[in-house]
């Protein structure tokens, strides 16, 4: 057998990779890498070695968990699900297989799914002879697998044999051992030989309290002593304590297993805080990475109980003040009911955090408030309702306030980018201000000073002619129509953006909307040179009449500034769900550069003539989105642009009359 | 000699004196007022013929100024109103105002729709039984539509859609109107059967359906009948 340790340097533990059989690394589909999950804290150093193994040798990798039959605990499936999910999002197939033993299991996945690696966790919490008979590693070795084995050592894990009473194999194992103890005793030749006798005992007592737990290492060495006394001491078979040897025998063994059952006792409690430890930072890493990727206050919420669910086995609630009441997120279908009113319970929370004991929660009912304080203020108070009739152990206070703060955080976090957003609109704002300020200051006044010269000049003393007088009226009339165009668009993009104007739409035919802007336009400038060509089997388009005919006549406006006396085609189609409206001219044309452009506010293109302000199509834009549909320029294969409307044909048609169409 | 006398309800010093002097010098006789109530207080002392009355007054709404005087007048009342409010327009209409002129408008265009609200109230008119308009002839008494002398074939609903624009023409009907006319009280909501049966009438008497010169489309308010389009 080749072993070989190496340290990854990522401080994960030690790997050592047996290998057994032959590697093929030449094969053209690289085998998957297996990892075998259970329900430990470490299985997540296994997901990560897993991970980077298959990242290492860009192989598709595997997580399994062996279901050895009924007897798992239920918190036990339920973190082995955790694990699984993790697995997962980092790209795992998962898969869960049946088996007596998870030697059996592995090796038959390993063989089934013919991988390369099999990557698994052995606990340390063994005696170095366990460890090289027993453990699943070796019996998989034994069972001869063409795949690598990588063992991931590891600090003790799983709970002490002394959690769960005393199971009727440690009481016979204690007797098996004190029987041993004893015949290794008699072997030793009688007179005076405590000397030798007194470590047999002290071993098996030790071996006794370190495998099966303190209690049985106190009555191993009471019996210890009693064995002594009746069978190797002479007189044989009768109790001689008056024999001062056999006392100070007595006396030491309990003291030396009293010494050896402490240590033993202190040993598994750091081993027991390690492990908690651990589990709290595994928790707490999860936690955060979730909260991370939370973007608004609810799904805060929503993570956080999901987490304290997983944790603590508790209901938890983020409760955030607004006005006289809780707001409660996620759901607060099953929260507590009898909540103080924010008024009382925040001051009370304030003066928790201030005098008293940081670790200890304030109970409000059967529940358990935390301030969420961020680093200038609190977020919100969260709630933690325990499901157990027990209420929260205090051992969980420290991690339950670690949460807190994670959660605080996060919500802080959201609270400031919401801050950053406004704070970025509030200048988007005052930017368009400035333009809307420049245009008008141009766009308004060369009107105005064009109608106040030409009254004036009508005003002036003296005769005008009967021809000049008609200019002037006319550049007066001309010139106040395009103050109102200029003073109409403004308003309509207003209102469209503020929300303030409505859309309401109405079934109707497109070439009502189609001949009103028509009509409309060549009554104030007469006949247009459009072609329109809408087909018979369209179908009524929902739509607000007076927002389209707006789009429209901007569209053919704009058509007509570029392209005076060039023809114009309107044309309309059906698609499934849509109706397209098509307005193309053979002007100019749009560079492809500003093709998305030209829908903003107060964008001209560089070498426009004079005329709009860069209004109009940024209010058809608006137009079409408020009706959930769009609006976009194509270049037109001949020249000029083709301006197209989508219109969607969202909601239930009405009926039509009967005899229509 | 009887030139009409139009009250002017407008609170807009500068609109009042376009108004005015445009006005009287048509042959109208004009009285002005600045506010609701003395606007109400003058139509009950002078009895106009036609009554144009801004929406939006500082004292009353012009709203509760139509009310208030169609309790006791049915002289045409022609409501002035800036863009985009079609909704107040239709209200309006709907208690009983005749037409409407939307800001800004021109003086020609005021003049045609006093104009036509004031033929209306003539009773020479009502009996009048042959209409022609560029290429359109309706003969309301043998109950016949040609174009161009052919003559048109229209279904019931078609013809009492065209009886009941041809009624007020020249004015606006609002969707609402023409609904309970045509279709008869419950009506109002299908307002996308009148769509239809106007396209329809289209296609039959006009040119080109597309650019409609008798059934022109009032956005949002209506349809408006117009009788005096140039020939074709």
């Amino acid at each position: 057998m080749q072993s070989l340790a190496c340290d990854p340097g990522s401080g994960a533990g030690l790997f050592t990779r047996f290998l057994c059989g032959t590697l093929n690394p030449m094969t053209a589909q690289p085998r998957p890498i297996l990892v075998a999950l259970g329900s430990e804290a470490r299985a997540l150093r296994l997901i990560q070695a897993a991970f980077h193994l298959a990242r290492e040798r860009a192989a598709p990798w595997i997580a399994v968990h062996v279901d050895t039959g009924p007897g798992a605990a239920a918190e036990d499936a339920e973190q082995v699900q955790v694990w699984m999910q993790e697995a997962q999002q980092l790209g795992a197939v998962v898969q869960v297989v049946q088996a007596p033993t998870l030697a059996q299991g592995l090796s038959e996945i390993t063989r089934s799914s013919q991988a390369q690696a099999l990557v698994l966790g052995r606990s340390r919490d063994r005696w170095p002879w366990a460890r090289l008979g027993h453990s699943t590693a070796d019996e998989l070795q034994r069972r001869g697998l063409d795949a690598e084995l990588v063992v991931l050592d590891d600090r003790p894990d799983g709970p002490g044999p002394d959690a769960r009473g005393i199971p009727f194999s440690a009481m016979l194992g204690t007797l098996v051992v004190l029987v041993a103890c004893t015949g290794l005793a008699w072997l030793v030749p009688r007179e005076g030989n405590l000397s030798l006798v007194l470590p047999v005992y002290l071993l098996g007592v030790a071996f006794i309290a370190h495998r099966w737990g303190s209690g049985l290492g106190i009555l191993a060495s009471v019996m210890g002593t009693l064995l002594y006394n009746f069978l190797l001491e002479t007189p044989r078979f009768q109790q001689a304590t008056s024999h001062w040897p056999n006392l100070l025998f007595f006396l030491l063994m309990l003291l030396a297993a009293q010494l050896v059952i402490g240590l033993i006792h202190r040993m598994r409690r750091q081993a027991k805080e390690v492990q908690r430890r651990e589990r709290h930072t595994v928790s707490l890493y999860l936690l955060g990475r979730d909260l991370a990727r939370c973007r608004t206050p609810r799904e805060v919420a929503t993570t956080a109980a999901v987490h304290i669910r997983r944790g603590f086995r508790a209901k938890a609630w983020l409760l955030f003040p607004s006005q006289d009441q809780w707001q409660i997120l996620p759901d607060p279908g099953t929260a507590p009911d009898c909540l103080p009113p924010p008024a009382e319970l925040l001051p009370r929370l304030t003066m928790v955090e201030r005098l008293g004991d940081p670790l200890e929660p304030l109970p409000v009912g059967e529940a358990t408030c935390l301030s969420l304080t961020g680093t200038d203020r609190s977020e919100g108070v969260l709630l933690v309702l325990p499901e157990g009739l027990d209420g929260l152990p205090p051992w969980t206070w420290e991690l339950l306030q670690v949460f807190a703060v994670q959660i605080a955080l996060s919500l802080e976090r959201l609270r400031w980018l919401e801050e950053a957003r406004r704070a970025q609109v509030e200048s988007e704002t005052e930017r368009l201000r400035n333009t809307l300020l420049g245009a008008i200051g141009h766009d308004l006044r060369t009107p105005l000073a064009a109608i106040h010269g030409a009254a004036g000049s009508l005003l002036l003393p003296g005769e005008v002619d009967a021809a000049t007088r008609h200019d002037l009226l006319t550049m007066i009339q001309e010139e106040s129509d395009r103050l109102a165009h200029l003073l109409g668009n403004l308003l309509d993009l207003t209102r469209l953006e503020s929300g303030a104007l409505q859309v309401q739409k109405e079934w109707q035919p497109l070439e009502e909307v189609v001949g009103s802007a028509l009509g409309r336009m060549e009554q104030r400038q007469g006949a247009l040179p459009v072609r329109v060509d809408l087909p018979e089997a369209l179908p009524l388009v929902p739509l607000d009449a007076v927002l389209i005919e707006q789009v429209l006549i901007n569209l053919l406006t704009n058509a007509q500034r570029h392209a005076p006396g060039l023809d114009l085609d309107l044309r309309a189609w059906q698609e499934p769900g849509w109706v397209h409206l098509e307005v193309a001219d053979r002007g100019p044309g749009i560079p492809v550069d500003f093709e998305e452009r030209i829908f903003d506010k107060f964008f001209r293109l560089p070498e426009a003539r004079e005329g709009g302000v860069g209004l109009g199509l940024a209010i058809c834009r608006a137009i079409l989105q408020a009706h959930g549909g769009s609006i976009h320029v194509e270049s037109r294969a001949g020249g000029g642009s083709s301006f197209r409307l989508a219109l969607p044909l969202d909601g239930t048609p009405p009926e039509l009359p009967e005899g229509a169409r | 000699m009887n030139q009409p006398l139009i009250l002017i309800i407008e609170d807009e010093e500068a609109l009042r004196r376009f108004l005015i002097p445009t006005l009287s010098g048509r042959n109208y006789q004009v009285l002005s007022a600045a506010t609701g109530t003395e606007g109400l207080a003058m139509a009950r002392s002078h009895n106009p013929d036609l009554i144009l009355l801004d929406l939006g007054l500082p004292d009353l709404d012009g709203m509760a100024v139509l009310k208030e005087l169609r309790l006791w007048s049915h002289k045409p009342v022609v409501i002035l109103s800036a863009r985009n409010q079609e909704r107040d327009k239709v209200r309006a209409l709907d208690q009983g105002a005749d037409d409407y002129l939307a800001k800004p408008f021109g003086a020609g265009e005021l003049l045609a729709r006093i104009r036509v609200a004031l033929r209306h109230t003539l009773p020479t008119e009502v009996a009048e039984p042959l209409l022609r308009s560029g290429g359109l002839s309706i003969d309301l008494d043998r109950r016949e539509v040609s174009r161009d002398g052919r003559l048109v074939k229209l279904t019931v609903l078609e013809y009492r859609l065209l009886e009941a624009l041809v009624r007020r023409h020249g004015k606006v009907a609002t969707h609402r109107q023409l609904l309970a006319e045509v279709w008869g009280p419950g009506g109002e909501g299908n307002t996308h059967y009148l769509r239809i049966y106007m396209a329809m009438l289209r296609k039959k008497l006009e040119a080109d359906p597309t650019r409609p010169r008798h059934f022109i489309t009032e956005p949002n308010v209506g349809y408006r009948l117009n009788l005096d389009a140039p020939g074709d």
